[in-house]
């Protein structure tokens, strides 16, 4: 008996016409990877609880609003986790950057290399990050789940802005042509 | 003329703008295809990010708390009448104080005298009507202080969550605007993307209600801006808040 699953662009047309089913299969679709986000994030299993809860229930409001050029409804549902959570870190710490040493010391580091061997799309994400230069590497993931903006990435590794906007431009050309070739 | 903004792309893809920045960048996305479809390709990488985390379970729990709070933002809509609203994240205490404080800032705001005045003519009587019924109906509202320039004024926006009724934001002691300038009232999304939902000016009375074409869900923000033109980039902004679920009684 063939279970054909709603694709994501279907259930967010649910979500639009008021449809909780369709919100509970969208969380069960990628709860579990929201919350690992905010936990990575923020290190905090509360915290990342508020921030899974709040995303989907932007996601629920907005849904009528939502537009396909935003990125898929995947990638707009993490972009909303992505935010939350970087803008509770920003606040939580007044964010003044640390010396680089801590700021390396995000949750879930240790950790993160084991993600790798548990699905092949992260296998696939995190080959595409390690085949980067250190220092590109370093660039993306400090931003990205550390929170850093741009400015204060280049205080606290010492170099120019424009040497910090270089590395992510370069590093995330990189990874675009990596994940391209192993599609 | 059209300044691209493609030497700061990667950052806004990765989160790595302060606001003031990202606001600029999304601004500039929302007129700019080539940005635009630039943006896009650097989100679909950046997208690909969270897949290298280390997945976790969230508690079971979690799935409860976020269908029942869509399932509380779903009653007023379909009751029409109920004014039951989720907690969102926020410690049902704060949302108390802040629904509270908004109360008393709307109260404090069209003050006594006002009402006397809005009282005076069939159009300012409209508007009280319009204010009165949407706060029958439960709607939800925020209060928007004036800022710089606009110090003294401020605006409340109202959503009626009523079948048929815009949303509207009241204004009082606007301060007059020099003739080249304009209004422009925005909604903007938690990725922030600026909607321009309003622009107008002021008309010089106490109290200026102005309607806004469209809905305030799936927004978190609102604000208020001082624009050289109807179209393009804003200008500073002179009043803003947060838009917050309100709270819940339980």
């Amino acid at each position: 008996m063939p279970d054909q699953q709603p694709s994501d662009d279907a259930l967010l047309s649910s979500l639009a016409a008021r449809d909780l089913g369709a919100l509970a299969a969208l969380y069960d679709r990628y709860g579990r990877l929201a919350y690992s986000l905010a936990y990575r994030i923020l290190g905090d299993s509360e915290g990342a609880e508020d921030v899974v809860q709040d995303a989907f229930l932007s996601a629920w409001r907005g849904a009528p609003g939502y537009r396909r050029e935003r990125g898929n409804p995947r990638a707009w549902l993490l972009s909303i986790v992505h935010h939350r959570a970087v803008d509770i870190l920003r606040r939580k710490t007044t964010f003044r950057p640390a010396p680089l040493e801590v700021a390396e010391l995000q949750p879930g580091d240790e950790d993160t290399a084991l993600a790798a061997e548990k699905n092949v799309e992260g296998r696939t994400v995190r080959a595409a990050l390690e085949a980067l230069p250190q220092a590109q590497r370093r660039t993306i993931e400090l931003a990205y789940f550390g929170g850093y903006t741009h400015v204060e990435l280049s205080e606290l590794m010492g170099v120019p802005l424009g040497t910090v906007k270089g590395r992510m431009r370069i590093g995330l050309q990189k990874m675009r042509r990596a994940l391209e070739r192993s599609r | 003329m059209n300044d691209h903004v493609l030497d700061d792309l990667e950052a806004y893809a990765l989160g790595a703008l302060d606001q003031a920045d990202a606001q600029r960048i999304a601004t500039h996305l929302a007129t700019c295809g080539t940005c635009r479809a630039e943006a896009a390709a650097l989100a679909e990488v950046v997208g690909t990010l969270p897949d290298a985390v280390t997945p976790r379970e969230p508690r079971a729990a979690l799935r409860e708390r976020v269908l029942g709070a869509a399932h509380a933002d779903l009653k007023p809509a379909t009751a029409g009448a109920r004014r039951r609203w989720s907690p969102g994240p926020i410690r049902a205490s704060r949302i108390a104080f802040a629904g509270l404080a908004a109360a008393v800032l709307v109260l404090a705001a069209v003050d006594v005298d006002a009402y006397r005045r809005l009282s005076r003519t069939t159009a300012e009587r409209n508007e009280y009507s319009a204010i009165v019924e949407s706060l029958r109906q439960g709607a939800r509202l925020w209060y928007m202080t004036g800022k710089d320039d606009f110090a003294g004024s401020g605006g409340t926006l109202f959503d009626p969550r009523a079948n048929g009724k815009q949303p509207f934001v009241l204004f009082h002691d606007l301060p007059p605007i020099p003739q080249d300038k304009v209004l422009t009232i925005w909604l903007v999304s938690p990725d922030s993307t600026w909607a321009r939902a309003a622009t107008f000016r002021p008309n010089g009375q106490d109290i200026q209600s102005v309607q806004i074409a469209a809905e305030v869900a799936g927004f978190d923000r609102c604000a208020v801006t001082l624009d050289d033109s109807p179209w393009g980039r804003h200008g500073p902004i002179v009043m803003e808040s947060r838009i917050a679920p309100p709270a819940t009684t339980q």
